[in-house]
Parts: C-alpha cells; sequence; structure tokens
C-alpha cells in the first residue's frame, strides 16, 4: 500500500512540466576561511563568548584537570555525568572525581537504559563531553553520537562542561560535514551542533538560558596554536 | 485544527483591539528586524548569500521527484523507515498506527507546523496516549486551545496573568507568578518528567538532505534533541518539499533559515539524523521513522509559478516584516500558517473559496518578496489568485466577482480600448467625479468605491487633460 501512494505522489510530480533549475549564482568565501590557527581560536573564543559560553583556557590534560576542579568547586559539583569519548577518556574523570570529591557517572556504569536516564535526568549536576569539532564561525560544539557520546550527557543535566582541543577547530560547518559526510565513509548516526546554552523567548519575548537542555555552557580549550 | 480561514475579516477587526497583540507585533518586529539585519551582515556578500540560498529552494523545488527518491533511498540505506501520506488523514493514521503496534502512551512533540496543519494532536488523543507539546510557546498554546500566533513565537502575544491562570488551573505549577522567566521554568519542571518517561517522540523536519538521507532540525530550547534522544522510537513528519540537494546545501540554508527567523546567526541546537541509533548506545531511538506527507502539494506542483511557494524553509521573516501581519497578528489567518506565506500557501491548499480575503489583505508594498530567503514572489500570487477569480478557475476553486465589480470592470476594459471612448468617456464623467472637491481634492465619494476613500483621497480631475494641455503648448 505504501509503495502505490509513493508513486502515485512521485507520478503527479513527474508528470508536472519541467522548468529548468536557475544557475548557483557564486557567493564570496566565508571570512573564516582565510584565517590562520592562531586567528581560528580567537575567533571561536569570540564567538563562543558572544553566544553566551563561559571559555577557560589550558595548556594541557593536567590543567585541564584543575579548571575543571576550579568549575566544580565554583559550582558546588557533587555529581557529574561524563562521556566516553576520545577526549574525555583519556582525562580519567572517575580517577579525578575521588580526587576532587565529585562522584563521576559514565554510561558504561549504568546498568540499562532506564537507569542511565535517571542519572542524567534526576541524578547529575553536570554533564562533560569531548566535541568532535567546533566550529570558529559561529562557536558551534560538534558532537557525533555513539556508545561513547550518549546524546543526553551535553543536554539533560543543567551545565553542560566541554573540552575542546584546539586542533579541533575549523572554520565553518562545511569543513565539518565535509570531513563526516564523505562520500563512501557512513554517516553519523546523529549529529548535533551545539551553540549556546538551550534559550527561549518565548513567553512575552523575554529572553531566558535553560528552558530544556543546558542553562551554562562552559567550554575549556586544550593546547595551543602548533605554529 | 479547524480552519478558520473565512473568518479573516471578523477576527482581524477583533485583534486590531487586542492591545496585547498590538503592543508586541509593534516592538518584536523592530527588535527582529535590527538582528536580521546585523546577523546577515556577517557575510562577506549578503546579497550573494541571498541569491544562493534562493537558488539551491529553487532547485530543490524543480528536481523535486528526483531527490525526494535519492532521499528516500538513502534514508532506507541508513536504516530508517520511510512512510508516504497522501493527505493528513493518512500521515495521522500511520503515525497513530506506529504508535499503536508499541502500546505507546507517552508522547513528547517538538513543535512542528505540518503536524499542525495534519492536527495530528487531536487524533492520537482522542485514541488515548498522552501527547505534550514541548516548545514553551507551542506547550502554552496546546493547554489553551489556540492556533499559533506566528510559526516562531506560537504564544508571544499570551499576557503572563494569563499562563500564570493557566499553569495554575492546568497543575503546571503550584504558586502563582508572573515572572515569564519563573512560568518557564515551571514548564521546564513539568516537562523533563515527560522527557523522562517519554516512549515515543515526534518531530518535524527542517531540512532531509537528498545526498545523505539526513534529516535536520533547529531549535533553541532543546525540546527537539530531548525528543529525538530519550525515546527509543521518533517519528519525525515532513512534507515532501523539505528535501534539499546536497549537505553543503543544507548547510547554506542553516545560515540563512536562523539568520532570518530569529536573527541568531545560529539556532542553540541543529541536530542532525541519518537513521536510528546503532544499537550499543545508552540512549537515541532504535527505530527512526519517517513520513512524507503530500497533502495536495503535488496536485499544484503542476503549475510551475504556484510550486514557487514550496521552496519556504519557514523562516517567517516575512511576517515580521508584512505591515498587514504587523497590525492583525497570526489569528485571522485561521490555520497553521499566517503571514504573506501563509496567504500564498492557504489558496493552494484549502482553495481560494474560503481564502478570498487572505489574498486580498496586502497592499503590495513587496517587502515580503524582498526579504525571503527562498525567493518567494507573493505579491505575484495574490495578483494571480485575483486573476482566478475574475477568469472563474474551477481548479482553484476561485470564486467570480460580484456583478457590479465585473460589469463596471468589462466596461472600462471596453472604455480603454479605443482613444475616442476614452476622451469621450473622461469628459463624460468628470462634472459626476469632481462634484465632491474640497481644496482640489476628492476627499470622498458615495457609493460603491465609499471603502476605498476611507484611508485616502485623489486629485480633483483637471479640466484640461494632459494631452490637451500639451496640445495648448504646441500653438
Amino acid at each position: 500500500m505504501s509503495k502505490t501512494v509513493k508513486d502515485e505522489i512521485l507520478d503527479r510530480l513527474k508528470v508536472a512540466p519541467q522548468k529548468e533549475p536557475p544557475p548557483r549564482p557564486m557567493m564570496p568565501p566565508l571570512n573564516e576561511l582565510a584565517l590562520n590557527e592562531e586567528e581560528g581560536i580567537e575567533k571561536l573564543v569570540e564567538t563562543l563568548t558572544l553566544i553566551g559560553c563561559d571559555v577557560h583556557r589550558a595548556r594541557d590534560s593536567e590543567e585541564t584537570l584543575e579548571k575543571l576542579t576550579e568549575i566544580a568547586r565554583a559550582e558546588g559539583l557533587t555529581r557529574i555525568l561524563a562521556s566516553e569519548d576520545d577526549v574525555v577518556s583519556p582525562l580519567d574523570l572517575p580517577e579525578w572525581g575521588k580526587k576532587s570529591n565529585v562522584e563521576v557517572f559514565t554510561a558504561k556504569d549504568c546498568r540499562d537504559r532506564e537507569e542511565f536516564k535517571r542519572v542524567a535526568f534526576e541524578e547529575v549536576e553536570a554533564g562533560v563531553t569531548g566535541v568532535d569539532f567546533a566550529v570558529a564561525e559561529s562557536g558551534t560544539l560538534c558532537l557525533v553520537h555513539d556508545e561513547k557520546q550518549p546524546r543526553l550527557v551535553s543536554l539533560a543535566p543543567i551545565r553542560h562542561i566541554a573540552v575542546v582541543p584546539v586542533d579541533r577547530i575549523r572554520p565553518v560547518y562545511e569543513s565539518v560535514t565535509d570531513e563526516l559526510f564523505a562520500a563512501g565513509g557512513k554517516a553519523p548516526s546523529h549529529l548535533t551542533f551545539i551553540s549556546g546554552p538551550s534559550m527561549t523567548g518565548d513567553i512575552q519575548a523575554t529572553l531566558f538560558r535553560g528552558m530544556h537542555g543546558p542553562k551554562t555552557v562552559t567550554v575549556i580549550l586544550v593546547g595551543q596554536a602548533s605554529s | 485544527m479547524k480552519i478558520k480561514s473565512e473568518q479573516f475579516k471578523e477576527v482581524a477587526r477583533e485583534e486590531l483591539k487586542t492591545r496585547h497583540t498590538r503592543a508586541h507585533l509593534d516592538v518584536i518586529g523592530l527588535f527582529i528586524q535590527e538582528m536580521r539585519e546585523a546577523s546577515m551582515a556577517t557575510f562577506p556578500d549578503p546579497s550573494a548569500a541571498l541569491e544562493l540560498g534562493r537558488a539551491i529552494r529553487a532547485e530543490s523545488v524543480e528536481r523535486l521527484p528526483e531527490l525526494l527518491e535519492a532521499f528516500e533511498k538513502k534514508a532506507t540505506a541508513n536504516g530508517a523507515v520511510v512512510h508516504w501520506a497522501r493527505d493528513a488523514r493518512e500521515a495521522n493514521q500511520l503515525v497513530l498506527n506506529i504508535a499503536r503496534e508499541r502500546n505507546i502512551r507517552l508522547v513528547t512533540k517538538g513543535k512542528s507546523m505540518v503536524t499542525e496543519e495534519t492536527g495530528l494532536n487531536e487524533v492520537l488523543v482522542e485514541n488515548g496516549l498522552e501527547v505534550f507539546e514541548t516548545d514553551l510557546g507551542e506547550f502554552i498554546i496546546q493547554l489553551l486551545e489556540r492556533p499559533p500566533f506566528h510559526i516562531q513565537g506560537p504564544a508571544l502575544n499570551i499576557p503572563v496573568q494569563e499562563i500564570c491562570d493557566l499553569f495554575l488551573e492546568k497543575g503546571v505549577m503550584k504558586e502563582p507568578t508572573l515572572e515569564p522567566v519563573e512560568l518557564g521554568h515551571a514548564a521546564r519542571i513539568f516537562l523533563r518528567d515527560k522527557f523522562h518517561h517519554v516512549e515515543m517522540g515526534i518531530t518535524g523536519v527542517n531540512f532531509a538532505v537528498a545526498e545523505t538521507g539526513t534529516i535536520i532540525n533547529v531549535e533553541n530550547e532543546g525540546n527537539i534533541r530531548l525528543t529525538k534522544s530519550s525515546p527509543p522510537i521518533q517519528v519525525s513528519v515532513m512534507t515532501l518539499e523539505k528535501v534539499v540537494p546536497t549537505m553543503k546545501d543544507a548547510m547554506h540554508m542553516l545560515r540563512l533559515l536562523c539568520r532570518n527567523c530569529t536573527g541568531q546567526k545560529i539556532a542553540s541546537y541543529t541536530s542532525m539524523d541519518s537513521g536510528p541509533n546503532r544499537g550499543a548506545e545508552a540512549d537515541g531511538p532504535r527505530e527512526l521513522h519517517i513520513v512524507i506527507l503530500d497533502n495536495g502539494r503535488s496536485t499544484f506542483y503542476r503549475d510551475p509559478e504556484a510550486r514557487e511557494i514550496l521552496r519556504c524553509v519557514r523562516c517567517g521573516a516575512c511576517m515580521l516584516e508584512c505591515p498587514v501581519y504587523g497590525k492583525i497578528g497570526g489569528y485571522p489567518y485561521g490555520w497553521a500558517y499566517s503571514g504573506p506565506m501563509g496567504q500564498v500557501l492557504n489558496p493552494l491548499m484549502i482553495g481560494q473559496e474560503r481564502t478570498q480575503d487572505l489574498y486580498r489583505a496586502c497592499t503590495f508594498c513587496g517587502v515580503c518578496k524582498t526579504v525571503c530567503p527562498a525567493g518567494i514572489d507573493h505579491p505575484k500570487m495574490f495578483l494571480r489568485y485575483r486573476a482566478h477569480d475574475v477568469e472563474g478557475d474551477s481548479r482553484y476553486n476561485a470564486t467570480r466577482r460580484p456583478w457590479p465589480e465585473a460589469g463596471f470592470m468589462e466596461m472600462f476594459t471596453w472604455a480603454t480600448k479605443r482613444r475616442w471612448r476614452w476622451d469621450l468617456g473622461i469628459k463624460a464623467v468628470r462634472p459626476f467625479i469632481n462634484r465632491q472637491v474640497e481644496e482640489g481634492f476628492i476627499r470622498g465619494l458615495k457609493g460603491p468605491l465609499e471603502g476605498w476613500f476611507k484611508s485616502r483621497d485623489f486629485p480633483a480631475m483637471p479640466r484640461k487633460t494632459f494631452r490637451d494641455r500639451m496640445r495648448g503648448r504646441k500653438e
């Protein structure tokens, strides 16, 4: 039955008079494409700040953990949920947690989906993730979701803390999608662009943060330009 | 939702008197306009960016059948299940069946104009499901049982007192407050429990990428992400024109959509699904269903000019710029789609006989066309609908004009076709028209033209025509 509906619709579209699609006009390349590494980092810091993220800098893993301790202390965090992606895993957050008096949960620790959801929605005060990319153009964090990067870590807790290695900075969205959706490869089943905190202006156009997702997004930029 | 487009004039009259509607329209329009201009200015060449967007949408619509087939193929290969629906009833039934077969009781929804179009909520609720709209504005109007005021801000016009009373009555919160932030927080707490336990999530689609079989959603609140992350079943409903050729095209349209919608460079969240989760994840849907809805679109697609409305990306820029929408707001349009895009789309979807006042509520200033990032020429279509009416075009359920108007236009046409008829006619009507001249202007006329003079005047007809005077100079 579904097949016939499809054919019926497509047939109607196909018998309609054809028009030649208009030519694609040229557009000058976006400014961000001309930035060098150092400028790319600066631009990212600028755009992240503009959309309301807190940005911290760290030289290496050790400093990243120090920053994390500072943030946890300042915000009074006692329980966090961490993803197990290739940025966060090497930091060994569970070990850090023991020293810093912060209970660190991961999806791996949860028996099943229900328990994981309960932790994400009800137990923790922050979610800590790495990123696959960060886009300088608009301060956008790009997360590919899989076993090691559950969707709810950066979404359900009221705070999102993202660790961004500087070599993952890209100038524009296309630099990310070209890489992730390259012909022949398997597209990520779920890809998220996060640009600032959750927001709404639906009541009387009064803007406020933390509508359904995180109220704060804290970014720890790790490393320096190689040149 | 009941379509009430026939009551355009009555509702517009009421809305003009509503203080809250007025106050918000006056402020929001200006605010967003400034944000849009500032964000468009971040392109090295804003007009080139706009032109590229228009070309992408034009191409998407012209290549529609081919792109839809490519999208379905890719989406299926990604593991999604693609369903096709002829009309609203079929689409709703499809979604209901998916829910029933899986014993679903609790559903959350991301804001989607298409499910507003099909009236999906009513059908699911009638069949015993608990359905929660989760976009804050949409949540409020669902509780109020009202149509959206604007496609981005469905409840922008509702006074805080009314929201407070509503939230208390419906058990969303216990303590009264008039603070917008606290009201929003109450909704967060209330809906969080739904997000935690939701069994099936329903969303719309902003873009469907033919090249990769990916669906893309754009939002600021995070409710769509939650709807796509927490439940094991995801159903995303799209009208067939949402497709774009490539991921690159989608990224460019994303930039234009956000800038023209809220004046942001990009919204807080853009989420892209290429199939369901892969099985080992702790969250995300095990099943991803994509429903492609036609609902009359493939029928008017045969008209190469009418199909241009399918380029629309629902940014809402035309509404906030429109001087008519700016006075009356979204309710008079009587359906999911309001403002200039609704004035073009609704006559094609529900027939011209029910939308007569919609496409006449236009000053032909053309600002909608100027800002449109999808390249739609709204005023051109309003003129075409009027022409359909004059011709009594049955394909569009056009309605012939009343006989005095039709007769007058016949006579006028006859008179203008020959020089001598025109000259003679001018001489004959001049004394009649000039009967009510005040200080060189006609301020009003009794009879069928009375309405025209309500807000306008007209210079008195001089004794000599332009040609008469030119002839005089030569001599």
